[in-house]
């Protein structure tokens, strides 16, 4: 949605924007507290169907957006692998010691990892940010001074994004050479962040102005352009979800080929 | 009525996490690269994420802005599909919190250094406590843990505590933070005292 | 003239004993102001620069101190209950992403049911002559002058009794002008309206009455255009205000000196990209030392773009070949100016922008105070030294951001819209440098809107269209000449 591909829409967009969200949530806090690994395996085949089907997007674009998951994988994964707490010892150099334990609960990390990542790009991608906001003022009450401020702010960010493009000629025009290391970073981050944030915040400042000069009193009621509430496409998103953690169940109680099941004790 | 949040109050806030959303989706690879290393280097910049936070707070001044901040950091990171997706909104809430505790503890009147410091270290606690539950740090050998407190905390000092005190001087130098300071009784007065 | 047929003698706005001084200044930025308008009225207020005009008409709105809080007090005031304002920067004044979503923005401040407004939204955008083949249109995709019509048909949604506006045109080129000038004749008829504007030629002849405050916030001359102009001409002059005929009686540079036929710059086969698309093409081009060119054309014609290709800004391919006399980096020989100044300052005082550009330039330290010193005299920067760049006004921010090029003493001057959006005091002043540069030998090349500085200062006009250069006409093949100070100010 940040990029923009307006047109794209499938049943997935027409489910109750904070409602997904908050499925998500209950989603994300339901899932902490399971350390079943096969279930995560399962889990993360069902999200890989969401995604790669129901999003409406075309594959390469699809495939684009995961291909940091390694990574993220690899970034959950190599610690608690390393230098993780286990008993059934495999490997062990010098500070280094792989356990089994340890090694699945790395790779169940790194699931975790993926799917919330999944998660989070299912919501994007099917998800208009006015939409959302709507919905959140009218289902669950969001002050509208809340959320007309998101809606503002994401209009300027198009802006920014121009502004760091023209900052960076700039700063070519006026020769800065940055210095390597923390100090670069330093400068390189006082440099970019002081005008862009300057700037930003007198455009923050003179949208406010303008919006109560058009008479928003962002506690008072008001009535809506786009009207938002729930639809069958609610209950079968329900039902997806649901259908979904059971039949992971089913195959975690029945199919399981990896010595571990349970990564903590 | 001095302390409530006013729309400019919180479109101001809200813009400046915007900003920093997009620094933070950025950040996310850097993290990630720096984390292949394994002994938690990638820890020693982890502080970036808390970054809106301390700026808002600083700049506004007032109740609510660094919780607020935080959140819609989180948040705008999320609706651009931020690689943490889900969780991002769990770990703005306790960081946000965690910085805003502290700034209540000195009843939002201290705007000094080692304040901003300690909001670094409320919102490494913060992100630590949901840690538990998510990554299960508490599974990892003793001295690795230590490691990873450490460096996060170091790193959060730096980044969240002094990058964000001098950015913060750095911006007000440009004026601009006067738009969103309140003005006081004196400058009413001053209105009468010359115009005998 | 036209007149309007019978003003209602009713008061539309009445604002009397004003006083108003800014947290921190010295001075009152008015002290003891009153001004009565009626209902009806159309009331043009000008002035000069930093004189408060924009801030009176916040006051009269009511913008200050109900959004904006600024000390401020008066003994008695009838401000309007329903209002329209329109603001400068056509970029911050809306809050959400399509040209619809914004005016039903105001629709719902105002509890209008959603049923109502799918209707009202193509109403307001149909009279203020916004035509939009769909109205979910991204208002980003807007130009300035379609923005600031869509700002007037939200507004107008409001059904304001009192119109304000505060400098509408004063970011957008002349179409942009005119479509808003035609706009609010449009819908303006039966309201009172309060313009706060220097480009005051195309309203001069919509307005009753001209007010005019001066930079101590006193108002020192009211009354009906034509009168104004005729007995204050010399005021509109000194407060930079663009009014009718202002080039007119102006000691235009002569041109003397035989230029020489030493190429600059040659251009071949150059494309210039942007996020990997071709804008602009040009076959063969080429510039000789000492030319001012002014290159003109559409909005998106790719004027900007050719200036940035020519200083190595974006991705080109093709060549541009440069005759330097000196052999030092690149951004020291070819100097380049953004429209937006802002983005340009790199320290936190006007003193440390200046010695900035000349860090590694081998000057001693004497020679470098004596240059600096000179250039803040030269852009009456002297008594703003030490402010940070940010909190400069418009017009002294772009003075500096020309200083800080100039100041390294480029062979070639790269100037995007230099005296865009400013008064004509501003204006000439940056005029008068740019032709003593010229006179130096700099070659400028300068993209710009108005006609009357290509026809007056350049040596020759490139046309762009479309990203191609369309023609190359020669206007002299002389160099200016004579005393400085041309424009006589």
């Amino acid at each position: 949605m940040f990029l923009d591909f307006s047109n794209k829409s499938t049943w997935l967009n027409q489910v109750n924007p904070s409602f997904k969200l908050l499925l998500f949530v209950f989603l994300f806090v339901g899932l902490l507290f399971i350390d079943n690994i096969h279930f995560y395996l399962y889990f993360t085949i069902g999200l890989l169907i969401i995604y790669f089907l129901m999003t409406g997007f075309p594959i390469k674009w699809l495939l684009i957006f995961i291909s940091p998951f390694f990574i993220i994988f690899l970034s959950s994964f190599i610690s608690m692998a390393l230098f993780g707490e286990g008993e059934t010892l495999w490997y062990r150099f010098g500070m280094i010691h792989i356990t089994q334990e340890s090694f699945f609960r790395g790779i169940h990390l790194g699931l975790r990892g993926i799917i919330f990542g999944f998660l989070g790009l299912i919501f994007a991608l099917t998800t208009k940010p006015v939409m959302f906001f709507y919905s959140t003022m009218q289902q669950y009450r969001l002050k509208p001074k809340l959320a007309y401020s998101f809606m503002a702010a994401i209009r300027l960010l198009p802006m920014v994004a121009e502004e760091v493009y023209v900052l960076k000629q700039a700063l070519k025009v006026r020769g800065v050479i940055f210095p390597k290391g923390i100090s670069g970073f330093y400068q390189r981050l006082k440099y970019y962040s002081v005008p862009i944030l300057a700037q930003s915040i007198r455009r923050a400042h003179r949208i406010a102005i303008a919006m109560e000069a058009k008479q928003f009193d962002g506690n008072a009621k008001r009535t809506y352009y786009y009207q938002s509430g729930y639809s069958y496409h609610d209950i079968w998103f329900c039902l997806l979800l649901l259908g979904g953690i059971m039949i992971c169940f089913f195959l975690q109680n029945n199919f399981t080929f990896l010595p571990v099941e349970r990564v903590i004790n | 009525m001095k302390n409530k949040l006013t729309l400019t109050d919180i479109l101001v806030t809200v813009v400046i996490a915007v900003v920093f959303s997009v620094i933070y989706k950025i950040w996310g690879p850097l993290y990630n690269t720096l984390s292949i290393f394994g002994l938690h280097i990638d820890q020693l910049v982890y502080g970036m994420w808390f970054m809106a936070a301390t700026v808002a707070f600083l700049i506004i001044r007032k109740p609510g802005v660094a919780l607020l901040a935080e959140l819609a950091a989180a948040q705008g990171e999320f609706l651009f599909g931020g690689q943490w997706g889900i969780s991002l909104l769990l770990y703005g809430l306790v960081q946000g919190l965690g910085c805003e505790l502290i700034f209540a503890l000195f009843r939002y009147k201290n705007y000094q250094i080692f304040v901003l410091c300690l909001a670094a270290i409320g919102a490494t606690i913060g992100s630590l406590w949901l840690d538990i539950y998510y990554g299960y740090i508490t599974e990892l050998v003793w001295w690795n843990l230590a490691l990873l407190i450490l460096f996060r905390t170091a790193g959060a000092i730096v980044i969240t505590g002094f990058f964000a005190y001098y950015l913060v001087k750095a911006l007000e130098k440009t004026g601009v933070t006067n738009l969103v300071r309140p003005v006081n009784e004196t400058h009413y007065k001053a209105l009468d005292e010359e115009a005998r | 003239m036209k007149k309007q047929g019978d003003i209602m003698e009713q008061i539309a706005i009445s604002m009397e004993g004003l006083k108003v001084k800014f947290p921190n200044e010295k001075s009152f930025l008015f002290m003891d102001l009153s001004l009565t308008v009626k209902q009806g009225e159309k009331v043009l207020l000008v002035g000069p620069s930093g004189g408060g005009k924009s801030t009176l008409l916040k006051i009269l709105a009511g913008i200050i101190p109900n959004s904006v809080e600024i000390p401020m007090k008066y003994t008695n005031s009838i401000l309007p209950e329903r209002y329209g304002y329109v603001f400068q920067d056509p970029d911050s004044q809306f809050c959400m992403p399509y040209a619809d979503e914004e005016i039903a923005f105001v629709l719902e401040n105002l509890q209008i049911p959603f049923q109502k407004m799918a209707e009202l939204i193509p109403y307001y955008l149909d009279t203020v002559g916004l035509h939009l083949s769909d109205i979910h249109t991204k208002i980003n995709q807007l130009s300035g002058g379609m923005k600031q019509r869509l700002a007037i048909a939200s507004v107008l949604a409001l059904q304001p009794d009192v119109l304000f506006l505060d400098e509408p045109t004063a970011m957008l080129d002349e179409e942009g002008t005119d479509q808003v000038w035609d706009s609010v004749m449009k819908i303006a008829s039966d309201k009172t309206v309060i313009i706060v504007e220097h480009k005051i030629e195309q309203v001069y002849d919509f307005v009753d009455r001209i007010i005019m405050i001066n930079t101590a916030g006193e108002i020192i001359a009211d009354g009906e255009p034509y009168k104004m102009i005729e007995e204050h001409l010399d005021l509109f002059r000194k407060y930079g205000i663009w009014y009718p005929g202002v080039w007119k009686g102006l000691n235009k540079p002569s041109f003397q000196n035989q230029l020489s036929f030493n190429p600059a710059i040659t251009i071949t086969q150059l494309t210039g990209y942007k996020i990997k698309k071709e804008i602009i093409h040009i076959d063969t081009a080429h510039v000789t030392k000492g030319d001012w060119i002014a290159i003109t054309g559409a909005n998106g014609s790719g004027k900007s773009t050719l200036l940035q290709s020519l200083a190595k800004l974006i991705k080109t391919k093709g060549t541009v070949h440069y005759s330097f006399t000196q052999d030092i980096p690149f951004y020291r020989k070819v100097g380049f100016v953004f429209q937006n100044p802002e983005l340009q300052f790199v320290t936190n005082t006007v003193y440390d922008e200046l010695a900035f550009s000349l860090l590694n330039i081998p000057l001693s330290e004497q020679e470098k105070r004596q240059r600096i010193s000179d250039h803040l005299a030269i852009f009456q920067l002297d008594h703003v030294k030490n402010i940070h760049p940010f909190q400069l006004s418009v017009g002294q921010m772009k003075r500096l951001s020309i200083a800080a090029i100039t100041i390294m003493e480029p062979e070639i001057l790269l100037l995007d819209e230099p005296t865009f959006g400013q008064d004509a005091a501003n204006t000439f002043r940056m005029l008068d440098y740019f032709v003593s540069l010229h006179q130096k030998g700099t070659t400028i090349l300068m993209v710009t809107h108005d006609q009357q500085i290509s026809e007056h200062f350049a040596t020759a006009e490139w046309t762009m269209d479309a990203g191609k250069l369309l023609t190359i006409s020669t206007k002299r093949t002389c160099r200016v000449e004579g005393k400085q100070n041309v424009l006589g100010l």
